[in-house]
Parts: structure tokens; C-alpha cells; sequence
């Protein structure tokens, strides 16, 4: 599903002028990076299937 | 008991000292401020030092004031911490522009009304996102059992600090790990208490739904010690506790008959370098616990812990990415930048995740008491190393060494890491995880572990 993956040097560039962050030709490799880095770190958790009924508390009491 | 003026000396026998008149807290902190000066050049632990304002906390313990529990005692704090009159760095040089702080934060008033003498503010990772204690803005930490090593982050400085005998208490912070893994990798005793647990007012904040501050000390006496003097309600930190304090310095001499101990498997038993599996089976051998248990999802929740944390802290970030990019450490400012683009559906499920965590780990505290796992998947890493072998694979350094501390913090749960030293080797720390409010059961099994000689600071 190679079609599937996101074109993410170009995510970064729009969601950074959406967003009124610039960011410099310097760093933009290494936010691009970090981006991808996300993807792969937060697969787990974009697989978990939760119920409709399960909400996040306003303030977290453990 | 140590000489109250050495390095090796602990909290707990400078303050019996100072309060049994045998020695003066001027002296403790004379030799204190010596040893600062002496360690620095090497270690970098301290980014300030406020020797006059000490000596004059130092006088007014000697002429009775402030003689409680930790009189005398000499104590530093990472400087995310306020301290009156300097500006709250946050391991950035951005802050240094900012105001000076107005009054000390919340535990730092707590520890000098209860006796305790502040001697400085810490190093640590930039704006606390790390793992490592490096920072290019300051020098990285060094970690004295090896000082070409990494203290661990983000609270370097607290770790550095207290296994070089420098102080014999600092307090730090921890968001994913940042108590646990300098704890470890310097070979020390350090508290992450309940998320709410203690006051955060008065420090940096880098994700509110994680932040936590605990001490790091070289006994679980002196946790237990400053512990109890921090807990308290305050209404200046919305999530701090209502519930009353329990002291557990009473109860640390207890031992462990009644408390059920479990290890935790599958995720926390893969996924790092034999000596921190080692370690966990050398602290279940010694505690008698045999019993696996399960932490479900845990892999999903340090997914989970990572989103949160990007998120919040690119937002909490932002107006300083968009004017001043150029004074952010390096190795933090692109990660701050892409957690601030990351999409807002990622943060509203891990935080409903995080509730559906929370209801099936606490099921597993109706049959244990205490969890143990791994503190960090490895020893200390060289300092600058940027990848790392874990289980034959090739991994980022920085991202991974709270793989194991990570998936507890994410729902508050409270932990003492029990350094464990190792002849030859590096020492390594082993989680003992208690369920909600019940630091008193975990920090009773570190001191068992150290009166066995099981657990203990290294040599001074």
C-alpha cells in the first residue's frame, strides 16, 4: 500500500503554514524526520479500537 | 554513620547531627559549597549556585530556626525549579531572557521549612525533552561512575549531582522517565510519586498531563525524609491532591510481609540488554516474587505517552519556535517542531486511551501490590552516542530509553527505582510500581532491598 503513505515533506510544509510556523531550510529535514519517526511511534495506538462511550476525564485522577 | 561533612554522608545523618548540636549546618554547607567546587570541572551538574544566599539559611539554622526533619541538610534542584531572583532556565537559553523568578517553587519552600538548605540549580535537557542529560546550550551532565557516559536525562544534573556526592538530595522532574532513567543510570534511589501527588507550583511545565516532581537521593530514607516533607495540598497547582499527606517514614522499617509482588512480563521483558532483565530477576529473587503479570497495551501506551507529550509540549512551545528558533538546543527544536504539526486526533485518542489504560492496569493492583519491571533498557549509553543495539536492533538513543518508564507514568502510577550496582559494571535501577497514592508499599520494598544489600547508591 505504497500508494497509502502520506507524502509527509509536503504535510510538514502546509501544516506549518496553516499552523504560522516557519521554519527555516535548515531544519526542515530533521522536522520531516521527526514527523516520520511520529508515524512509526504512535502506530499502536492509531490500531486500538476504542468504544464511542470511553471519553478522557476534563482533569486526570489517577 | 558517615562522617556528616563527607560526600558519602546521607541527608538523614547530617540532619541528626546538625539537630544532636555535633555539628554546625555553617560546616555542612561550607564543605558542601567545597565539593561543588571541587566536582564541577568534571561532573557539570550545577548550572547556579547560590553559595551566599546558603550560608545565610546556614546561620539561621544554627541559631534555631528552621530545625526540622532535614535541618542543615544541603539540597539542589533541577532549574526548571523557581528560584527567587534567578530565571528559571528550563535548560534553555531562551528562559535566561526571561523574568527572574519572585519567590522559590512550591518544594523548594517545603524542603527549607523543613529544615533543608538550597545550595544551587541543576542542569538538565533542554526544556525537559530528554532522555540523554545532554544539552548544547550548558555541556551535558557527566555520569560519575563513568564521566564519558551519559547521566540520563532529562534530570542529569539531579543524578550527577547526588552520585557525585556533591549534595546528598535534589529534587527533578519526570514527564516519561526523567527521575527513573538518570536514577538508573547513575546508580541512585529516586521517587516519581502520584501524578497530583506533589505541588508542581513554581516550576517549568512541560506536559501538564504528565509532569510529575520527585526527589533522588543515596538512601530510600532520604526519599522517604524528603517526601514527606513536600506532601501537602496547594491550590496554585490545579492537580494537586486533596488527600491528605501520609507519611511513610514511619512505616519504611516495615519490611514486606502483606505486600503481594509481581513482575511485569511480555512488553517489559524484551526489548533491552540482559543486565536490566538481570536486575529485575535479582530484585524478584530477593523479594520472593515469582508471579508474572501482564500490563495490556503497554506498547500502545508509550504510543500513547509520546503523542501527548509531542503535542503538548510543540504547542506549549510554539511562540518561541516561531521567534527564536535559533536559541533552541538542537536536538530538541525539530521534535518540538513536528510534535507542534502532529494532527489533533492523535492527542484526543491517546487521551481517551488513556482512560481505557488506566481501568485494566489498576485491575492487576486487586491481585498485586507492587509491579516490577526494568528501569532502563540498558546501562548508560556514551555521551553523544546517538543509536543504540537493543535485542540485535538498531535504535535512537534519545527516544528509547524510557521505553520502560513510559507506559507507568502515562497513568501516574507511583514508582521507586532501586539502583541495583554491579561489580565491574555499570549500575542499573529496577522499577518498583505501586498502584495510585500507595508510595508507602513501594518505598518500604526499597528499603528492604537495601537492608539487604540488594539495592544501594554507589560508593562515595
Amino acid at each position: 500500500m505504497a500508494d497509502d503513505k502520506p507524502d509527509v515533506a509536503r504535510l510538514v510544509d502546509e501544516a506549518a503554514k496553516a499552523l504560522g510556523l516557519p521554519i527555516a531550510e535548515e531544519y526542515c529535514a530533521n522536522v520531516i524526520l521527526n514527523y516520520e519517526r511520529s508515524l512509526m511511534i504512535a502506530r499502536p495506538l492509531l490500531e486500538v479500537e476504542l468504544d464511542d462511550e470511553l471519553i478522557p476525564g476534563p482533569v486526570f485522577r489517577p | 554513620m558517615s562522617d556528616p561533612l563527607s560526600k558519602a554522608a546521607t541527608a538523614a545523618e547530617i540532619a541528626r547531627t546538625v539537630l544532636g548540636g555535633k555539628v554546625t549546618a555553617a560546616a555542612v554547607i561550607d564543605a558542601a559549597l567545597t565539593r561543588i567546587a571541587a566536582a564541577e570541572p568534571t561532573i557539570n551538574a550545577f548550572t547556579d549556585i547560590v553559595a551566599e544566599r546558603a550560608k545565610q539559611r546556614a546561620a539561621e539554622v544554627d541559631a534555631g530556626k528552621h530545625r526540622g526533619p532535614l535541618a542543615g541538610v544541603p539540597f539542589a534542584v533541577k532549574n526548571l525549579f523557581d528560584i527567587e531572583g534567578l530565571p528559571t532556565r528550563a535548560g534553555s537559553k531562551i528562559n535566561v531572557d526571561g523574568p527572574k523568578a519572585a519567590r522559590d517553587g512550591a518544594l523548594v519552600r517545603k524542603l527549607e521549612a523543613a529544615g533543608a538548605i538550597l545550595v544551587g540549580g541543576l542542569n538538565m535537557g533542554e526544556y525537559a525533552y530528554d532522555f540523554t542529560g545532554e544539552n548544547a546550550h550548558y555541556g551535558p551532565s557527566r555520569n560519575p561512575r563513568d564521566t564519558t557516559r551519559m547521566t540520563g536525562g532529562s534530570s542529569g544534573g539531579s543524578g550527577a549531582a547526588v552520585a557525585a556526592g556533591e549534595v546528598p538530595l535534589a529534587l527533578g522532574s519526570d514527564t516519561n522517565g526523567s527521575i527513573r532513567v538518570p536514577s538508573s543510570l547513575c546508580g541512585l534511589f529516586g521517587l516519581k510519586p502520584t501524578y497530583g501527588r506533589l505541588s508542581r507550583a513554581g516550576s517549568f511545565p512541560f506536559v501538564d498531563a504528565f509532569d510529575h516532581l520527585g526527589p533522588i537521593a543515596r538512601s530510600t530514607e532520604d526519599l522517604a525524609l524528603a517526601f514527606d516533607a513536600m506532601q501537602g495540598a496547594d491550590p496554585d497547582d490545579p492537580v494537586c491532591t486533596h488527600l491528605p499527606p501520609e507519611p511513610t517514614l514511619p512505616h519504611l522499617g516495615e519490611g514486606i510481609g502483606g505486600l503481594r509482588i509481581a513482575i511485569a512480563g511480555d512488553y517489559f521483558a524484551r526489548g533491552g540488554e540482559p543486565e536490566a532483565f538481570e536486575a529485575v530477576a535479582t530484585v524478584a529473587k530477593a523479594l520472593g516474587a515469582s508471579e508474572t503479570v501482564v500490563l495490556p497495551q503497554a506498547a500502545a501506551a508509550r504510543a500513547a505517552a509520546y503523542v501527548i507529550t509531542a503535542i503538548e509540549g510543540g504547542q506549549l512551545h510554539l511562540p518561541r519556535l516561531r521567534a527564536r528558533p535559533q536559541d533552541f538546543d538542537p536536538d530538541t527544536r525539530e521534535r518540538f517542531m513536528a510534535g507542534a504539526l502532529l494532527p489533533g486526533a492523535w492527542y484526543v485518542k491517546a487521551q481517551r486511551f488513556r482512560r481505557h489504560y488506566r481501568v485494566n492496569v489498576l485491575k492487576i493492583f486487586d491481585e498485586a501490590d507492587i509491579v516490577l519491571a526494568p528501569a532502563t533498557p540498558c546501562t548508560a549509553p556514551k555521551l553523544g552516542q546517538v543509536m543504540m543495539k537493543l535485542g540485535g536492533v538498531d535504535i535512537p538513543v534519545r527516544a528509547n530509553l524510557g521505553l520502560f518508564t513510559q507506559p507507568i507514568s502515562f497513568i501516574g502510577l507511583p514508582v521507586v527505582v532501586a539502583p541495583l550496582q554491579r561489580p565491574g559494571g555499570l549500575p542499573i535501577g529496577v522499577q518498583i510500581i505501586a498502584k495510585p497514592f500507595n508510595e508507602q508499599a513501594a518505598l518500604r520494598v526499597a528499603a528492604f532491598l537495601e537492608k539487604q544489600g540488594v539495592a544501594a547508591a554507589p560508593p562515595a
